[in-house]
């Protein structure tokens, strides 16, 4: 439906522009539309990009590299250089890092949907969470009971069906669930199996990506396994019929077009490659299943959870697959079992090390305000700790909380890593990233400063930056970035 | 197959960290990677019967001993540790070090050693049926009834490099009971016990309202209060009969425990939160009663009352919840009207206290998970330089159990609870190799799947 809206409205701004220009159009609708076209020229005609520099820290880009010393320009939020002898451009808004250590933005992966939806779900409520991605996801709402919020919010939400976008609808960019996730350096998160930019006042480009992860079940029951794969065969079949029939329609006459009756167009999606199959599923038989299921029919699956990961590890390995490993998750051993089995706190590294692509998730994706800390979304660098406590890396749990996140959200062309022509995501701390005294002290989204340790009360207090350490200032030709504008506040 | 995985990831793991050597000149505890040690540097594998009771001596070198010393200088560098009869026996530099004929010699390499961890608010040793709320007041049930032995999560807690544990009620009542002091990797409990009773579980405000009767704090403080003045004269009762100056008086099981308690020989650990009732924690048990009192949880608040608890000498356990979070978000429990996380180690530490542990209220965070506690301590801006955050998990619980004497740091004599780790032991990323209960190997990821 997007699709359809931008087209007509490229139509009318290049096909049409006669008519559009007389005004003659007549309808409503099309009126607006043509005020957008001509606020998007005018836009493009705007000859003044807007620099964003984060100068003198020492960049962990992402790709390998740390660059010690070294400037990201941004131009209009979307990097430019990562390097040396950077020239800035007149009126480039310099971030000074120096002493300061640069990364990019964290990717939460099953992120709560109080980070883009606002503080109703601060509370960690299953039933709230499950309804609210249940709904998203589908449409409409699953069947379990309701409680009078619920509906309340439901009721907020009831246009989202018809709306252009579920996520972008529903994104509260003055949320302090929202604050509170930019502060502790994350700067995407997939909501209901979509992927936004935490932009923070702004709703325009938050949604990145959306409806990519499609959620299919592996259930115990053999039943369902088998009548999974045979919806995967028929879509498979349908495919191989539809293209043979695309080729041979205009030589054969009247030849029939394949039915795609009973074919899921979910299925569809995840073989042509335009949506990506996710599995929760964590039993070592059920792992396997998935794995054969991903290798017959060509596609590479995510699957959450993956806690007995670790004893099939080279399976999933070759079939592809992507983990989202929530690192602490436990689960005894079933002793009736003479196999391996239970949880490891090896299992991220283990299945690293096989060549699958893990993403690391917090104990509980929720925001806890309860004052019991270290296990839910804001301290998503604990969970990568303990991914290197089981013998990962430093460098492949960090990966766990940027590149293979967006990766498996299809959203790793424009972040994850900072590299030219992705977008200008980064994060400024005081240490470490993945060390437990480490705090953010910026957050920026598609170049903006997004968060400020000293001018939030979140953490100001905890360790106060030291004057010097970062500043703001505008190179405007003679004056050096180090002379800055303002100082950050001290309390 | 297993094996053979297990073998490469091992061999990977051993490229991966030898870049990772911790370098000469770096501080006790350095926030870059390379402070966490570099790949075993074993000796040749023992039998682990050196060090046990009867057994041969085990001297142990390793890169940095985190001493925890109850005053005094906390690490040593270089250091050679000897381990006999299940018993420190000495904690030196490797140049002072004189290592007896016939001991066993193991080189950790870069690894460190440190004192095992302790729990002083657990309730995952066994069973879980350890909340009766028959009467408000149940000072005469014991949890020791409860106990399993190498249940998975004690073995888990091993691991995370927990030795001790305090296993007591829930807070259902405002007594619940007596709890026991256990060392938790050894198979049987006439082995785990360090100390049965080990304290006196009071549950002071916030979880005995949901009693029958629907009680509140008025009537919670008079049953504690009450409860106290007559286990006091039961108390003395045996005394004036033991010391010859009164009759014998006859056994009631109700106020038993409060005999070593008046004795000062069992402290009673109390869950407290809320600045008011903190103080009134001091000021009661310890200030009226003369008893030796812990606070458990000391939450929400709890740490405006630093400086009346440094003052009464009433140490301070913090965990589960590590901070007071912003009251504009949340309900204002704390009534501290702030818009910031306030750390509550940094809370109790700002107020003077010097006296801060942590507990996990396990399973509510897991047992193993301990040093957690101090991660988030340190996190939200505890001050972990003079290592108070691994004093918090180690030396703080044993002397506030009254064990600091037998428990909790590298001190000749103490009990050989040591752990093997990679690294600052507040940071997660640093494994615990190995673990030792006094003087027996219980724990060694060399002959087994690595649990935590």
């Amino acid at each position: 439906m997007n699709s359809l809206l931008l087209l007509g409205a490229a139509l009318l701004g290049s096909v049409m522009p006669s008519l559009v220009a007389q005004e003659t159009s007549g309808s409503k609708s099309s009126d607006a539309k043509t005020a957008d076209a001509k606020k998007d020229e005018a836009k493009k005609a705007d000859p003044e990009p807007k620099w964003f520099a984060v100068v003198g820290g020492d960049v962990h880009t992402g790709t390998g590299g740390l660059l010690r010393g070294a400037t990201v320009l941004a131009k209009d939020g979307v990097i430019e250089s990562v390097g040396y002898s950077t020239d800035l451009p007149e009126g480039t808004e310099v971030l000074s890092a120096r002493g300061l250590q640069v990364y990019p933005g964290l990717v939460a992966i099953s992120a709560s949907l109080a980070v883009s939806q606002g503080s109703r779900f601060l509370a960690e409520d299953d039933l709230h969470m499950r309804c609210c991605v249940d709904f998203g996801k589908n449409g409409h709402l699953h069947e379990g009971p309701l409680d009078a919020e619920l509906d309340l919010l439901l009721a907020d939400q009831a246009g989202l069906v018809d709306a252009q976008s579920d996520l972008r609808d529903a994104y509260d960019p003055f949320s302090s669930s929202l604050l509170m996730t930019l502060a502790v350096g994350i700067t995407s998160a997939e909501q209901s199996g979509g992927a936004l930019k935490l932009k923070r006042g702004e709703i325009d480009g938050v949604v990145m990506r959306e409806r990519f992860l499609s959620s299919f079940t592996w259930t115990s029951a053999s039943s369902g396994k088998t009548q999974l794969r045979e919806k995967f065969a028929a879509a498979a079949r349908y495919l191989r019929e539809k293209r043979e029939w695309d080729v041979r329609k205009d030589k054969v006459k009247d030849l029939p077009e394949p039915s795609k009756k009973g074919i899921e167009q979910k299925i569809l999606s995840v073989l042509d490659g335009s949506a990506r199959a996710k599995f929760n599923a964590n039993d070592r038989d059920d792992l396997l299943g998935i794995a054969r299921l991903a290798q017959e029919f060509g596609f590479r699956p995510v699957i959450e959870g993956c806690v007995e990961g670790w004893i099939v590890a080279e399976e999933l390995g070759r079939a592809g697959a992507y983990a989202i490993v929530y690192p602490r998750q436990r689960r005894d051993k079933d002793e009736n079992l003479v196999r391996a089995g239970g949880s490891s706190i090896e299992n991220a590294a283990i299945l690293h090390a096989h060549g699958v692509q893990v993403a690391i998730g917090p104990a509980s994706n929720g925001i806890d305000l309860g004052g019991i800390t270290g296990r839910d979304l804001l301290h998503l660098t604990v969970d990568a700790d303990f991914a290197v406590r089981g013998g990962m890396t430093d460098a492949a749990a960090l990966a766990g909380i940027t590149t293979v996140p967006a990766r498996i959200l299809g959203i790793d062309h424009r972040v994850g890593t900072l590299e030219k022509g992705k977008d200008c995501d980064v994060i400024v701390t005081d240490g470490d990233v993945l060390h437990y005294e480490t705090l953010v002290q910026y957050t920026v989204v598609a170049g903006k400063i997004a968060y400020d340790k000293q001018k939030e009360l979140l953490f100001a207090h905890i360790r106060p930056r030291t004057p010097g350490d970062g500043k703001t200032s505008n190179s405007s030709g003679d004056s050096a970035p180090a002379s800055a504008e303002s100082q950050p506040p001290q309390r | 197959m297993i094996l053979r995985l297990r073998d490469a990831v091992l061999a990977l793991l051993a490229l991966a960290a030898a870049g990772e050597l911790a370098g000469a000149g770096e501080p006790i505890i350095g926030r870059t990677p390379s402070a966490r040690s570099g790949p075993p540097a074993w000796g040749a594998p023992i039998d682990g019967q050196s060090g046990q009771p009867g057994g041969p001596g085990l001297a142990l070198r390793c890169a940095k001993a985190l001493t925890c010393a109850r005053s005094g200088p906390q690490f040593i560098d270089d250091a050679v540790v000897l381990v006999r009869d299940g018993k420190l026996e000495a904690i030196t530099t490797a140049a002072e070090a004189k290592v007896p004929e016939g001991y066993e010699r193991l080189d950790l390499g870069s690894h460190w050693l440190m004192p095992g961890m302790v729990d002083l608010h657990y309730h995952s040793a066994g069973s879980f049926d350890i909340n009766d709320m028959v009467y408000l007041a149940n000072p005469e049930l014991r949890v020791a009834a409860s106990v399993v032995p190498r249940n998975p999560n004690l073995d888990r807690n091993v691991a995370g490099g927990v030795t001790t544990v305090l296993y007591i009620p829930g807070s259902g009542t405002n007594i619940g009971g007596q709890g026991v002091l256990l060392k938790t990797g050894l198979d049987r409990f006439e082995e785990m016990v360090v100390r049965n009773p080990g304290s006196l579980k009071v549950a002071q405000w916030g979880n005995p309202e949901r009693w029958v009767m629907g009680v509140g704090k008025t009537f919670e403080g008079w049953t504690i209060r009450d409860t106290f003045s007559r286990g006091r004269a039961y108390a003395r009762a045996w005394k004036d009969f033991e010391e010859g100056r009164g009759p014998k008086p006859e056994l009631d099981l109700m106020f038993e425990p409060f005999r070593p308690i008046f004795d000062h020989k069992m402290q009673v650990s109390v869950h407290t939160q809320i600045y008011q009732v903190v103080l009134l924690t001091c000021t009661m048990l310890k200030g009226e009663f003369g008893v030796d009192v812990f606070l458990d949880h000391s939450e929400i608040g709890g740490w405006m009352a630093a400086p009346v608890a440094e003052k009464m000498g009433v140490p301070a356990i913090i965990g589960p919840r590590s901070v007071d979070p912003p009251s504009r978000f949340f309900i204002n429990w704390a009534e501290v009207r702030e818009e910031g996380f306030i750390g509550l180690g940094a809370g109790w530490q700002k107020g003077g206290h010097t006296k801060i542990g942590f507990n996990t209220d396990a399973p509510v965070i897991p047992g193993e998970e301990l040093l957690v506690q101090a991660t988030m301590a340190g996190h939200y801006g505890m001050d972990g330089s003079k290592l108070d955050l691994v004093r918090g998990l180690t030396i703080v619980p044993a002397m506030t159990a009254g064990l600091g004497d037998r428990l909790g740091s590298l001190e000749p004599g103490k009990d050989a609870d040591l752990l093997v780790i990679r690294g600052d032991p507040a940071d997660p990323r640093s494994s615990v190799e190995r673990v030792w209960i006094e003087g027996r190997s219980v724990y060694d990821v060399r002959g087994e799947r690595r649990r935590f």
